[in-house]
């Protein structure tokens, strides 16, 4: 276990490392740079040309690079040029609307997908189920956007329930009205990624039915439905875990749209703007963090389906 | 748990309804116009574009303008949009121009403190401009390299030479390098601000809000709400969505698709306002096809304008280069009339048929002004292939390397002909006449004279098709009913909000 716990960190290492090349290197293929933007429409091409040496953009890019990498080590992600502000702080700050809003979506995810998922594969030959796993075929095919705006329409600007945009100025010092401004975004990116982890549960037990320790257990005397629940569903289990470290970068990835939508000051708005703004540095340090953060949800499912799959474990 | 997702499921299903057939909310507040103003008021306005940092002296941007001039930063003098943009006194209380237009005397002032409490000086002043003229990285430096020598004689008093006449002078410093600062302040300009205004910016948070706050020590009348939120929503949709539930007192640019939205909330009264907004298309004058004056009269034969200001809503037309806030702005209208028939003849003379022309648009604009320009062009023969790329790919690309066919930007900016009588601008148009008229029009100390020469230099750049004119954007502001004073002309650039008041109920 610990053998392989240790070659798992090796390849996460790894992973990071090759995640900071290509991301350094497929920022710099973008054209435009920070200094024609601070410069603007006004500026002539000395003044930025003055710009661009005053933000150190002139340096060769293996400098850079080694610039940044030698900052990681120190525990530096860099600083924005636009700001001046260090990337570590700007990302801790907008992690605050981020990961709660991550946290919100992944348990609505659980709460719609897996009782769901099971409910439908048990009542498969019956009306109700055919019709929960028609609803989340389509769902899971809805565009987040969408699915966003119809929640706004519905629950904001018609029944004026919940807020349609926005997150408290006072952030977390409000908690009542930070909670319920991220209610709607966490609904929108829980829903569609709770409809895909419904699918995946669904034929996850459909399968687990049709084991052989599962008729066992019901020739035993088990109901079908015990039977599965006690000897099927772990095994279910083990998979969802697999699943859930993909979902985790879904949300992710769901979170960037969705902040833009509802204008929530989050890691992915933050991101989307720096992008525009060419302030690469300040990129970088946040795809890598992102990147860094998916990598380590990976390595730790691997590690917990381990500890928890004997079958696994004696293979190894 | 079911009944969770059956509701959100139902809510999906009513939401795909609604879309089609909503209008408007049953629960928002009424209106309400007779309350007298409160002092303690927060005044919320919703707006598009978020500065990235406020170091307004070194980063460009309207939405740092629009946010910081007038509010928290003023110069000597200033502009009053709502007054065809008539320059009035700020930090000077009045002034002399010397007969032959090089001397500038300002008196200064009394009793104005910047935001930290101390007194502004002549000093301030001196160092302020000198700083602005030698530093090239500071923003419209270059709007004072005519500007000879800046003195203070006496402590209430600055005098400012120019090496030759400039008429424009006076407006130029109502900009960004007129703007005064404390001399060897150590704030850390970046994130946080020291002026004279009516304002102080009390928090911002990245992303989401900028805080204004009332200055107490203000010179002049105390800003009439305690506190001004501008609520940054990029979003169109979410910005009506923000207004109707009651989350604004005021949001610009106003989606007009959404209007009847906002105005069935009963809240709310739409206003119009003009700006010097002008939606170019930017002809590469220098580059073949388009060097060719038959082409360029060609494409702008084959636009109909009256059509696509109909999908534009909330534009008006403009034809040449001047907009009606400016001098020497003539009405146009009819210059070039829709006429695909002529427009096919000209590109035939030209022997430009079958043309494959690309348009660079910044992906900021809506797709329907490029989908309007293809079949516009399609119709006379013309391929236009669409490039959208983002602004800063377009900074480098058609700004600065001029490698473009056509684009499309907004010229926000108030009295930039100049960039007509520019060769080295991205239009790439290079007319000596317009040059020399320019010239001449700038030099002059007589308004009216300044005015006719700029008119007729405007009159060449549109009879040779320079570029075409797209429309004037108009765009609406929604106003709080209980919200008075909210200035109208120029937001996109301007948004002074000292005068504003919200009334309680």
């Amino acid at each position: 276990m610990i053998r392989y716990a240790l070659t798992r960190l090796g390849l996460l290492v790894l992973g990071l490392a090759v995640a900071s090349a290509l991301i350094f290197l497929a920022l710099r293929v973008l054209p435009g740079d920070v200094a024609q933007l601070v410069g603007g429409t006004q500026a002539t091409p000395e003044q930025v040309e003055a710009l661009r040496e005053s933000l150190g953009l002139n340096v060769p890019l293996w400098q850079q690079y080694l610039g940044w990498i030698g900052g990681l080590f120190r525990g530096d992600l860099g600083t924005s040029l636009l700001t001046g502000t260090s990337v570590a702080t700007e990302l801790v700050d907008k992690a605050q609307v981020t990961v709660p809003l991550a946290a919100m979506s992944l348990t609505v995810a659980l709460v719609v997908g897996i009782p769901l998922g099971i409910l439908s594969a048990l009542g498969r030959h019956r009306a109700g189920g055919t019709a929960l796993s028609v609803a989340a075929q389509a769902l899971a095919a809805v565009p987040v956007v969408w699915a966003g705006m119809m929640l706004v329409v519905v629950f904001a600007v018609w029944l004026g329930w919940l807020p349609p945009q926005g997150f408290p100025r006072a952030g977390w010092n409000d908690p009542g009205a930070a909670v319920r401004a991220l209610i709607l975004p966490a609904l929108t990116i829980g829903v569609v990624e709770g409809a895909m982890l419904l699918r995946f549960v669904r034929s996850a037990t459909l399968q687990a039915i049709g084991q052989d320790y599962v008729r066992t257990a019901a020739a035993k005397g088990l109901t079908r439905t015990r039977a599965l629940l006690r000897h099927g569903l772990p095994n279910v289990g083990l998979s969802i875990i697999t699943v859930l470290g993909v979902q985790i970068a879904g949300i992710i990835v769901g979170a960037v749209v969705i902040e833009q939508l509802f204008t929530l000051p989050g890691v992915g708005r933050m991101l989307v703007a720096d992008v525009a703004a060419r302030d690469l540095p300040k990129v970088q340090g946040e795809l890598l963090a992102l990147t860094g953060f998916v990598l380590v949800v990976g390595f730790v499912v691997d590690l917990v389906h381990r500890l928890i799959d004997p079958r696994q474990r004696e293979a190894a | 748990m079911l009944r969770r997702t059956a509701l959100a499921t139902s809510a999906l299903l009513i939401g795909a309804l609604l879309l089609t057939s909503c209008s408007g909310s049953d629960n928002a507040p009424g209106p309400n116009t007779t309350g007298e103003a409160n002092p303690n008021a927060t005044l919320t306005v919703g707006l598009s574009l978020e500065p990235s940092n406020l170091d307004i002296r070194h980063t460009s941007g309207a939405a740092l303008e629009q946010a910081l001039i007038d509010n928290v930063y003023q110069g000597l003098v200033t502009r009053d949009g709502d007054e065809n943009n008539a320059i009035i006194p700020a930090l000077a209380t009045d002034w002399t121009i010397s007969p032959d237009g090089l001397t500038y005397t300002f008196t200064l002032r009394q009793g104005v403190t910047f935001h930290d409490g101390s007194a502004l000086t002549a000093d301030d002043v001196v160092t302020s401009l000198q700083t602005a003229k030698d530093d090239a990285t500071v923003q419209s430096s270059a709007d004072l390299a005519n500007v000879a020598s800046i003195s203070s004689p006496d402590a209430s008093t600055v005098v400012l030479t120019l090496a030759t006449p400039n008429i424009d002078f006076l407006f130029t410093l109502t900009g960004r390098a007129g703007l005064v600062f404390k001399k060897d302040d150590t704030t850390d300009f970046l994130t946080a601000t020291n002026g004279t205004g009516p304002f102080t910016v009390s928090s911002w948070n990245t992303g989401q809000s900028l805080t204004l706050s009332r200055y107490d020590g203000y010179w002049g009348d105390k800003a009439g709400v305690a506190e001004v939120v501008l609520d940054y929503i990029p979003d169109r949709s979410a910005a009506v969505n923000a207004a109707v539930a009651g989350e604004l007192d005021a949001a610009l640019e106003l989606d007009p698709e959404l209007r009847s939205q906002v105005e069935g909330t009963g809240a709310f009264t739409i206003e119009s306002g003009l700006t010097t907004d002008k939606a170019t298309l930017a002809f590469n004058n220098q580059r073949a096809p388009l060097n060719d004056q038959r082409v360029r009269e060609a494409l702008r034969l084959a636009i109909d304008h009256d059509a696509l200001i109909q999908t534009v809503i909330t534009a008006q037309t403009l034809n040449g280069p001047i907009p009606p806030l400016d001098p020497g702005y003539e009405d146009l209208t009819g210059s070039v009339s829709y006429n695909p028939d002529r427009a096919r003849e000209l590109l035939a003379e030209a022997g430009a048929e079958n043309l494959d022309l690309t348009l660079t648009i910044p992906n900021v604009y809506p797709n329907s002004i490029p989908t309007f320009l293809v079949s516009s062009f399609a119709d006379v023969g013309v391929k236009l292939q669409v490039d959208q790329v983002d602004f800063s790919t377009w900074l480098t690309d058609v700004y600065t390397n001029h490698d473009y066919d056509l684009s499309f930007v907004r010229h926000v900016e108030a009295r930039d002909f100049g960039n007509w009588a520019n060769p080295s601008y991205y239009f790439g148009f290079d007319n000596a006449e317009v040059q020399n008229l320019y010239a001449q029009a700038l030099a002059t100390t007589d308004e009216q004279q300044s005015s006719d020469l700029l008119a007729e230099a405007a009159r060449i750049v549109d009879d040779q098709d320079a570029a075409d004119w797209l429309f004037l954007s108009t765009p609406l502001t929604a106003v709080g009913t209980d919200v008075a004073n909210f200035p109208q002309n120029s937001l996109n650039v301007r948004l002074p909000l000292a005068g504003v008041t919200v009334s309680s109920e």
